[in-house]
């Protein structure tokens, strides 16, 4: 298509409402800096945007503003580390530890509170929710093909003595590696960090195995969450 | 409080200072708010998505021109994205991933627009020429904006020829233009 005929799509691509199959070809226009469409398609964009300052004002919840800030400093923050949210709780729940326990424990826990935030806090890294009526077990977890895996759980199941939660990580090959085992804390959540470089997975999986981990899982995973490209 | 604040402040941004994320949402945070809750519909899975929003612009704030770019404007375009995303992926219309919007959202796009986004003349400005559209322009403007459909799922939503469609879409937006452009430079 030449330029002209793209222009007429400038509009609905800002908008996205154009269909994948319809979008290809002027994105990858865009990619070469076209000097005719790059600022068309800008000011179409631009319009988009301010069509969103005509949206009816609601005030948020105050917690809002402190979950936000506590993306970048989550030791100023100090509550309930579960009403505030999912990708943040477990990154509190480390810090609230860390107010009452010995020093080695406190060095361990700011420890894995740094490894968590080098995970979140790459652009690359993918995140899925998972949890259901019908499966309790709710949580969130951040891969990050580079920095490792975060994965923060509540409403875990009960083990039994010896038997410990184990992360799996599922390439596109379908072969489960493992990525460590790991127990709940007494309220049944957990918080586990995995750090280092790993295959991107197209899902992740949470099962339960012998206390010294399996290399390949031994019961159905009861979490099992599909990762997006 | 406008184009020189938001430049410092992306600049702020840059240098990862985390007061600089304070005023970043005690500016926008109340409008991101409304455009996720708008499209979402639920006050929860607004915060968590505003929450998003927020980390996504801090971890790419490098990319942003700050004596260029538009804060308010890209800002609002990742809550959008986060939102209709969320909503797509609820309802299982994932044919459209999110690389799209990787693109789209690209801060390199933000630049040399109208930056103002918080100015209440504009609100009414813009109210007043959706209120101007035809009942079917208005309708596939609505569909697009707050529940991400695509122009061929709203000729089957709503039972219309996918030409008749795009036509809405292009109409609207020009009249959009004309009335909105006069006042804000978009
Ligand atoms: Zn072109």
């Amino acid at each position: 298509m030449s330029c002209e005929e793209l222009q007429e799509q400038y509009g609905a691509y800002a908008l996205g409402t154009l269909d994948r199959s319809e979008s290809g070809e002027l994105r990858e226009h865009l990619e070469t800096n076209c000097a005719n469409c790059v600022p068309g398609v800008r000011k179409a964009l631009s319009l988009v945007t301010v069509l969103s300052g005509g949206v009816e004002l609601k005030d948020p919840p105050k917690r809002l503003r402190k979950r936000v800030l506590a993306l970048v400093n989550p030791v100023v923050v100090k509550g309930n580390a579960w009403q505030l949210g999912w990708s943040l709780a477990a990154l509190l729940a480390i810090m609230l530890l860390a107010v009452a326990i010995p020093a080695k424990k406190q060095a361990e826990d700011t420890a894995r509170l740094e490894q968590a935030l080098s995970v979140l806090n790459d652009p690359a890294a993918k995140d899925v929710s998972f949890g259901t009526a019908e499966k309790p077990a709710r949580g969130r977890v951040f891969v990050s093909p580079t920095k490792g895996v975060v994965f923060i759980a509540a409403n875990l199941p009960k083990l039994d003595k010896g038997r410990a939660f184990e992360l799996w990580t599922i390439p596109a090959n379908g072969k489960p590696v493992p990525q460590g085992t790991f127990q709940a804390e007494a309220d049944a959540t957990a918080v586990y960090v995995r750090q280092g470089a790993l295959e991107q997975p197209v899902a992740v999986a949470v099962s339960v195995e012998p206390e010294g981990g399996s290399a390949q899982p031994t019961t159905t995973p009861f979490i099992v969450s599909k990762i997006g490209s | 409080m406008s184009g020189q604040y938001d430049e410092e402040l992306a600049r702020r941004l840059q240098r990862r200072e985390p007061q600089a994320m304070a005023d970043l949402y005690d500016r926008f945070g109340r409008l991101t708010y409304s455009v996720i809750l708008a499209i979402v519909r639920d006050s929860g899975v607004a915060e968590d998505l505003v929450q998003e929003t927020f980390l996504r612009v801090w971890n790419r704030a490098q990319a942003f021109e700050p004596g260029k770019g538009a804060l308010g404007p890209w800002l609002l375009a990742i809550a959008r994205n986060r939102a209709i995303d969320y909503i797509r992926s609820v309802q299982s219309r994932m044919d459209r991933n999110s690389y799209e919007f990787d693109v789209r959202e690209h801060p390199s796009l933000f630049v040399d627009m109208e930056r103002e986004v918080l100015n209440t003349d504009h609100a009414r400005v813009i109210r007043a020429a959706l209120a101007k559209l035809t009942d079917n322009q208005r309708k596939v403007i609505e569909l697009a904006y707050y529940e991400g459909l695509s122009q061929s799922e709203m000729a089957e939503r709503l039972g219309q020829p996918l030409g008749t469609v795009k036509t809405w879409v292009r109409s609207a937006l020009q009249l959009l233009r004309e009335d909105i452009g006069q006042v804000v430079s978009a």
